[in-house]
């Protein structure tokens, strides 16, 4: 990977007025710039995020994955060099970014992903915990990659990674297809260590355990048409 | 006589039906045309309708296909239903569309350029 390159970090973000400032202005200090998808909310997350290089508004609300696919077009288009994927909760470390770009170069991969097994998880809760555990030998089973975490919003890809995403599961299902897709395109990957803090609101916006069932529909229904 | 030339024309339809659908959703097309050729020989051979309802613990033949024409419905309604997501697919296209033409985009900011140096470091 060359030196000098371009870190764009994409930020799906519905109705987060609250804190989409704080977490725009915490990346950005960092010196990254920031594609911030407004998913259709009907607050003024799109206002608060101003401080964001590109504020990409969509003009439904059509669901993460949508949002995030989005974020990576735009950050494509500004001929991005790393696409890194941030939520807008609040619950991911700006200064794990740095130790993501660094894992792409370091092991020649095409997708560093973070994972809070390998890292570290304040105040999650053990019935998350579980979920996220199921999460994670489900995906082994489906995709054969060897993962800690299979959920975390946090990750990185290289431009040539980048481009071998194309989700179409625009709601909570992206997470396991983007992870089938990084299978299928058999390009290098890694996991890294990154913290995830929880906080009473990232909770409240996160997935709930009836989720799961959603997901899971989710994916059998996209096997069954082309 | 009646009953079974219609029920005949019902499931030719739907056998049209997975025929077009044959190339856009395969599980759904082939579910379908096993149901209404299921439904087609159950119609007018009803003693082995009745056979395999009593084979089966249905009882009746004619309920069993009864049963087979709730099946195909029930099939049919899947397929209505990936229609409607690929229809949001589309939708999902449409609307990225809009909004990536319509970004709004901060005056120039120097994105950072990472050099060697700096990306090593894993913390800041």
């Amino acid at each position: 990977m060359a030196d000098g390159m371009r870190v764009w970090v994409v930020i799906a973000a519905y109705n987060e007025a609250k804190v989409i400032g704080r977490v725009v202005g915490d990346v950005t200090r960092r010196g990254y710039p920031v594609v911030v998808v407004d998913d259709g909310s009907a607050d003024d997350t799109a206002d608060r995020a101003s401080a964001a290089s590109i504020v990409v508004r969509h003009p439904i609300n059509l669901g993460q994955g949508a949002a995030l696919q989005t974020g990576i077009d735009c950050a494509m288009q500004q001929r991005a060099d790393v696409v890194v994927t941030f939520d807008a909760d609040g619950q991911h470390r700006s200064a794990d970014i740095e130790s993501l770009v660094a894992a792409l170069r370091e092991a020649r991969a095409d997708f560093a992903l973070g994972s809070r097994f390998l890292g570290r998880t304040i105040a999650l809760p053990a019935a998350r915990r579980l979920l996220l555990r199921a999460a994670t030998v489900f995906t082994q089973l489906t995709t054969g990659l060897r993962l800690t975490d299979t959920h975390n919003g946090l990750r990185a890809m290289t431009r040539r990674g980048a481009a071998k995403i194309r989700l179409r599961q625009n709601r909570m299902a992206h997470a396991s297809e983007i992870l089938a897709q990084i299978a299928a395109s058999g390009l290098p990957y890694v996991e890294v260590p990154v913290r995830i803090e929880y906080t009473a609101y990232s909770l409240a916006k996160g997935q709930r355990i009836g989720d799961a069932l959603t997901i899971l529909l989710d994916l059998f229904a996209r096997r069954l048409y082309r | 006589m009646t009953a079974q030339i219609v029920l005949s024309m019902l499931m030719g339809g739907v056998l049209l039906y997975a025929g077009n659908e044959r190339r856009r959703s395969p599980v759904v097309a082939w579910l379908s045309i096993l149901a209404a050729t299921a439904g087609l020989y159950f119609t007018w051979m009803p003693e082995q309708a009745t056979s395999l309802a009593h084979w089966s613990g249905i009882g009746r033949g004619v309920d069993l296909v009864i049963y087979v024409w709730v099946g195909i419905t029930l099939i049919v309604l899947l397929n209505l239903h990936l229609k409607l997501r690929t229809q949001m697919e589309l939708v999902t296209v449409l609307a990225r569309t809009i909004a990536l033409a319509e970004a709004k985009v901060q005056p120039v900011r120097k994105p950072r350029r990472r050099t060697a140096r700096r990306a090593s470091s894993s913390e800041i």
